[in-house]
């Protein structure tokens, strides 16, 4: 099914380069990845054509590889005569300092909430999404949670982010402590 | 925009409703005013009478720090790094005492902290304990002042004191 | 830490036309963080004129507990208890379909009794999560009495959770490859006795509720959310059942075991109120507790004693893969999209698609137009719960 739908995108919508990957076995999931610069016609057509319509967004998720990030759309058809799975759409994104993509929002209206997410937790903008702001992580907080090289800021707001009394340190630590405890006997005895 | 308001309905289907109303409403109260007399009350007045636990329940846990082999599994399948476990070899030629279950304890356990606050109470640490020290307890009404009170310290005296309570054997 | 005002105010319509030269403006109102009818820290923000709502913008994030990241650097197993707290309602139906998602990409075989008894403890769950859905539906539209018998019946179950795992609410007991304990045949006989004593109550509360003409009043034609609305904001469960789309994964896309039972999917059918409306929602949750009492009893005739706990090594190691597994769960489909590397004993990416996320979102849709008591029914018959929304 995935080769067919990656070669019906790619004879109606050019410059997609839709390219299919066929999962080995039912443990994995096969996925289509597209050109990220075309993902809004490319969503635009699977959604409006009349051989293989796919009338709802399911979800939208991000995913940080170290050299690149992708961002994963999860589409699905509602249609009890017609059950056609999950499809998997990625789009590549290689720019880590301003990556940005285009919104569907205009196709579907479940991405408004899901591009949010995927902007708070990695930064991706979505051009022409509406009201693109931070939706889980608190409106002035700094950094991109998900990604793999976040590091937590020390103060948000004057509050400690990991204070030491919550971080068990000392237990952590016994036996280092202990070994230390005895070297300052140890050296005090001599 | 104008609101969405039901459209105003005739002089018949307004007394209909209310009928309607009314009757429905007084066959629920039917329903309920049954409970008067007809259903026995299901609240339990508590702290005068308490329920029993299921053996199952996971509540407070408990360590029989006599039985710890140091194996240090219960730390390792935490979910949330909450068991601090610290451990040093006998001096040579100390006696190696037995487990009740029969394991040889070699290594002289010297810290075994739970933060009590951080401990999700899933049970993981119970299942993966090889003799079986650590379970969880029926206690839960163990709420503290200070959440410094939280940590339990499983090798100070006054927790080995509950040894009796709990450990069945 | 208020950013409305960097996207400019909203526009204003021209609601009152009587009274526009009074000039008078739009009240901004915060059906706020704490608030008994929002089921959670749900903060809403609502212009409202006079009585009637001109916007209605959901704030999110005030439980957000950061569970996507904290499963990046625990283990498999390790993870069911941060799962178990995503929907904490509906616990047993987080845990299966993140165990599907594990036991499909490992690729185990789970024996036959330990499918079946998932069947029955997450219908049994489904049943509880749909009462206290019930209960509190009726409470925020003022009823008190309907809230009590709910958790009566609640309490049932949850006893019988906690005789079989341990736990009231947040079980840890769907395991990868199977379960943790067995149900003895003492307990599955209260079962059982539960289902009879379940149809009759249900019957019981279609009287004092749903068949109540103030309840109608308040509910029916109130907050429509048509097929064309539910299918762009991908809404699911409840929600698309109600608004007449007969759409079930236990049907549709059968997993486990489901295709060997025989029940039925309910749909809004209007008969009071148009199809899409709370009260077609509210209906479709009542007819699910009846099929489910069916479901229950078919698994129980068809137990067989047997293992419950399939071959799972010791040392959890997946393959490199990703995997996208959803499921029908009592508020909608919740899926996990899973992301692993070779022979890591940790998720690479673990995202949580919540069913009550995407319904949030359908609220500043249907909101303007409304009085804020029929919002206060909106929110309530959409059924969320913010561990979900947050995670």
């Amino acid at each position: 099914m995935h080769k067919q739908l990656s070669d019906l995108i790619n004879r109606n919508v050019t410059g997609a380069n839709a390219v299919a990957f066929l999962a080995a076995d039912k443990k994995n999931d096969s996925s289509i990845t597209v050109e990220a610069s075309h993902i809004f016609k490319v969503v635009n057509f699977l959604k409006n054509n009349s051989e293989n319509s796919w009338n709802s967004l399911h979800c939208i998720s991000g995913v940080d590889y170290m050299d690149h990030m992708e961002v994963c759309y999860m589409l699905t058809n509602y249609d009890p005569n017609n059950n056609k799975g999950v499809l998997i759409l990625k789009a590549k994104l290689t720019d880590r300092v301003n990556p940005n993509i285009d919104s569907i929002v205009n196709l579907f209206l479940a991405a408004n909430f899901q591009e949010r997410e995927v902007y708070d937790m990695f930064g991706i903008k979505f051009n022409n999404h509406p009201d693109l702001r931070r939706i889980l992580c608190p409106d002035d907080w700094e950094g991109w949670p998900l990604r793999k090289d976040y590091v937590a800021q020390k103060y948000y707001q004057g509050i400690e982010v990991y204070p030491d009394n919550k971080m068990n340190m000392e237990d952590r630590e016994y036996i280092v402590r202990q070994e230390m405890i005895k070297k300052a006997q140890a050296a005090k005895a001599q | 925009m104008s609101a969405q308001v039901h459209q105003t309905s005739s002089l018949k289907e307004y007394f209909a409703a209310l009928a309607s109303g009314v009757f429905t409403s007084l066959k629920g109260m039917w329903i309920t005013f049954r409970y008067v007399w007809a259903v026995k009350p299901v609240s339990i007045e508590y702290p005068e009478v308490r329920e029993v636990l299921p053996d199952r329940a996971r509540m407070r846990l408990f360590n029989d720090v006599q039985n710890c082999i140091s194996c240090t599994q219960c730390a390792m399948a935490c979910p949330v790094d909450c068991i601090y476990i610290a451990s040093e070899k006998f001096p040579e030629g100390t006696e190696i005492k037995k487990t009740s279950n029969g394991q040889p304890i070699r290594l002289h356990l010297t810290q075994f902290t739970i933060d009590t606050a951080l401990c999700c109470y899933c049970g993981l640490c119970t299942t993966v304990c090889p003799t079986e020290c650590l379970t969880h307890s029926h206690d839960f009404e163990f709420s503290a002042y200070t959440i410094d009170q939280m940590k339990y310290d499983y090798l100070a005296p006054d927790i080995i004191a509950w040894r009796d309570r709990i450990v069945k054997s | 830490m208020q950013t409305r005002w960097d996207i400019g105010e909203p526009e204003k319509p021209t609601i009152n036309q009587d009274t526009e030269q009074l000039k008078s403006e739009l009240l901004v109102l915060n059906m706020g963080p704490q608030h008994p009818a929002t089921h959670g820290v749900l903060r809403i923000e609502i212009w409202t004129d006079s009585e009637i709502v001109a916007h209605a913008i959901p704030h999110v994030g005030y439980l957000h507990r950061c569970m996507e990241k904290h499963a990046e650097n625990i283990d498999f197993r390790g993870i069911i208890p941060f799962v178990d707290r995503l929907d904490y309602l509906a616990a047993m139906n987080m845990e299966w379909t993140y165990a599907a998602a594990l036991e499909k990409m490992l690729g185990t075989e789970v024996p036959r009794r330990a499918e079946l008894l998932r069947i029955l403890t997450c219908e049994l769950q489904r049943i509880a999560s749909h009462l206290m859905a019930f209960g509190t539906y009726a409470l925020d539209l003022g009823a008190f009495t309907p809230f009590l018998y709910a958790f009566d019946y609640r309490e049932k179950i949850l006893r019988l959770f906690e005789e079989v795992s341990g736990a009231r609410l947040l079980y840890n007991y769907i395991w990868i490859g199977g379960l943790w304990n067995d149900w003895t045949n003492e307990q599955l006989e209260r079962v059982s006795a539960f289902c009879d004593d379940m149809e009759e109550e249900a019957k019981k509360y279609h009287e004092l509720v749903s068949m109540n003409k103030i309840f109608i009043e308040r509910t029916a034609n109130v907050g429509v959310m048509n097929i064309d609305d539910c299918l762009t904001y991908g809404a699911s469960g409840p929600v698309l059942r109600g608004a007449g789309m007969k759409w079930d994964l236990r049907k549709n896309e059968p997993y486990s075991l489901y295709s060997e039972f025989d029940f039925d999917i309910p749909v809004g059918e209007a008969e009071h109120g148009v199809v899409g409306d709370c009260w077609n929602r509210y209906m479709v949750r009542m007819k699910e507790v009846v099929q489910s009492i069916r479901i229950i009893r078919q698994v129980i005739e068809k137990l067989e004693p047997g293992p419950i706990m399939g071959k799972v090594p010791k040392v959890l190691k997946l393959p490199e893969g990703e995997i996208y597994v959803r499921h029908e769960c009592p508020r909608g489909e919740l899926a996990f999209h899973l992301v692993t590397k070779q022979d890591e004993k940790m998720p690479y990416r673990l995202k949580v698609k919540s069913p009550c996320f995407t319904h949030v979102s359908m609220l500043p849709h249907v909101a303007p137009g409304q009085m804020i008591a029929d919002f206060v029914a909106t929110v309530g018959s959409i059924d969320i719960v913010l561990g979900e929304v947050d995670r």
